[in-house]
């Protein structure tokens, strides 16, 4: 009756690709992300608009207003950019209206689109306001407005992607955050460092050195605290990413420091460190592609989750 | 209480009130698969849509593949020369309890219909692709087509009208069983009675059964006789929305390093 347990020596034809027992010929178990280049360039955009908006804010308080003017004019522009990036990501283009169709807190990109929205209304309104309206008071509380959702707006990002499948994403959740953090900071540091005049320009060199420091530290603790899973960080386009990011943050700081009085020094330096932020945001979304495309990474981190029994069951 | 308890399916379906029904879904008993793909063809036919062309990827008989936005069901082939045998096994979209999918679709296309199923309303849905990367079992994903994202509707149309989903309809073997979950549920309890009697299928399980995984069980569960990585499957899926609360936190944290340290930065006379 039983053939199938008689066979005792059965042959496998030569070119047959033997599945392994640890996955699917090697298939991936996840989808990676679809999403296009507009994505970590908003992701970028978006922080440093972020950033931008709580200095501004703190820039007019101090009287330094003409640093408040060059931060005001730095998340104008990104409130603008911000949504034209995120609608040519979208499949059907169309629709992106529908992104405010409901108001959902399960979802980090629902959340997101709101404080987009809600912060490109202060921003504007403060514009408005200020130069159209010539009613400062109305402007000043749009500006607290834009600094309290400035730095949601700079982290959501970071919570949008540890809220996926994808390993190396999820498992960094609690350091991804103040990675993002670090790169909207330096972000807006740098702007305000290339376009405001000398005499205000300090507070700016300060958080772009800072952040560019502290993005490159928090990174590598992400990195290494992620192990077998962080790999794609060192290898195929996000290794590269990783490694522009570096060189541009270090040499970016080391320039603003050098030629700390210089202005072309100081523009320079600038752009160095915005494109190593950049950088970073490039090399996490291909390491989320490489980490989703690898069931060894899916396999392993899910078979450790089962084996220590840290996961706690569901009702 | 959890973000996500309020998108569980038993929440979600009591939203309907009278329409409500009692939650349906497949068993899929893989021992009875015979890799006809009778099913695949079933899907692709009842739902319109296109066909996967002429890929060859010499994994033995599989040439789908992986599910995808238009393809609905995928056969595994699992040849296990050493063990004498052969492992097939019908995938589809597992239309879960917690479903990682519509917690983070920001437009509602996603939605849980009135039988505990989870669809896309494909004229809401704006292609954004945050289901993709969320989904712990790779099924969803985006068109390129049309632009938005497909998956397996465990037939919505035919629940409507009592209809059994094409799938388990064109199965000859009843290896794709369709019905109540709870009866599922207790017919694949004993089937795996039966099949662990077996001394060669004594590591049988039944994966996603519910409700202790990470995705508060499924509405389509499997009877298994290997280990679900060997089928492509997640040994452990979650649906992370069930760590967002943390998530926010450490983003919190985040938010309160940016204004704290902009404002130390800021420190100092003016110049």
């Amino acid at each position: 009756m039983n053939t199938l347990s008689r066979a005792s020596e059965p042959v496998a034809p030569e070119r047959a690709v033997q599945s392994s027992p640890d996955s699917y010929y090697g298939r991936p178990i996840l989808k990676p992300h679809v999403w296009t280049p507009f994505v970590p360039w908003y992701f970028w955009i978006g922080g440093t608009t972020g950033a931008a908006c709580v200095h501004g804010l703190i820039a007019r308080i101090r009287g330094d207003d003409e640093l408040a003017e060059v931060q005001r004019w730095v998340a104008f522009g990104g409130i603008v950019t911000s949504p034209v990036l995120l609608i040519l990501d979208l499949g059907v283009r169309h629709r992106f209206l529908n992104m405010l169709r409901v108001f959902k807190p399960t979802s980090p990109m629902s959340v997101g689109s709101w404080v987009l929205s809600a912060l490109g209304a202060a921003v504007t309104g403060s514009l408005v306001a200020d130069k159209v309206l010539g009613a400062p008071a109305l402007a000043r509380v749009c500006d607290v407005a834009a600094a309290g959702l400035g730095p949601v707006l700079t982290t959501y990002t970071a919570v949008l992607v540890s809220n996926t499948a994808t390993p190396v994403w999820h498992e960094a959740h609690a350091e991804l955050p103040l990675v993002f953090a670090s790169s909207g900071i330096a972000g807006a540091g740098a702007c305000a460092t290339a376009f405001a005049p000398a005499a205000q320009r300090r507070s700016a060199r300060r958080m772009m050195i800072a952040g560019a420091i502290a993005m490159g530290v928090t990174a590598r603790e992400m990195e290494k605290r992620l192990g077998v899973l962080g790999e794609p960080y060192s290898r195929g386009t996000a290794g590269a990413f990783k490694r522009a990011s570096s060189m541009l943050a270090l040499s970016g700081v080391a320039l603003a420091l050098i030629g700390r009085s210089s202005t072309l020094a100081n523009r320079v330096a600038a752009l160095l460190v915005a494109g190593a932020g950049v950088c970073e945001r490039f090399a996490v979304l291909d390491a989320g592609k490489q980490s989703a495309e690898g069931p060894k990474y899916v396999v392993h981190q899910q078979r450790e989750t089962l084996q220590n029994g840290e996961r706690k069951p569901l009702r | 209480m959890e973000l996500f308890e309020p998108t569980a399916a038993s929440a979600e379906v009591a939203t309907y009130g009278e329409r409500a029904q009692p939650r349906k879904g497949f068993f899929t008993d893989t021992t009875l698969c015979i890799g006809c793909k009778a099913c695949e063809v079933a899907c692709k036919e009842w739902n319109q849509l296109p066909a996967d062309g002429y890929a060859f990827t010499a994994q033995s008989y599989d040439n789908t593949g992986e599910l995808n936005g238009t393809t609905w069901r995928h056969v595994a082939f699992v040849e296990q020369p050493q063990k004498s045998r052969w492992l097939m096994e019908s995938d589809v979209c597992k239309h879960c309890t917690h479903a990682a999918c519509l917690d983070v679709c920001p437009t509602g296309a996603l939605v849980r219909t009135e039988f505990g199923t989870v669809i896309v309303q494909e004229d809401v849905c704006n292609g954004c692709g945050y289901c993709v990367p969320a989904c712990p079992f790779g099924v969803i994903d985006k068109r390129p087509e049309d632009g938005h994202v497909g998956k397996c509707t465990l037939c919505y149309d035919r629940l409507r009208d009592g209809e059994t989903p094409a799938c388990a309809k064109a199965c000859p073997t009843e290896s794709i069983q369709y019905g109540d979950l709870d009866d599922l549920r207790r017919r694949a309890d004993e089937r795996l009675e039966k099949v662990r009697a077996d001394e060669r299928f004594t590591d049988a399980s039944l994966y996603l059964r519910g409700p202790d995984d990470g995705i508060g069980g499924a509405g389509a569960f499997f009877l298994l006789l290997d280990r679900p990585e060997v089928y492509g499957l997640p040994p452990d899926p979650v649906d992370t929305t069930r760590d967002l609360g943390k998530m926010w936190r450490r983003a919190a944290y985040a938010m309160a390093a940016i204004v704290g340290t902009i404002a130390l930065c800021s420190v100092g006379p003016r110049a």
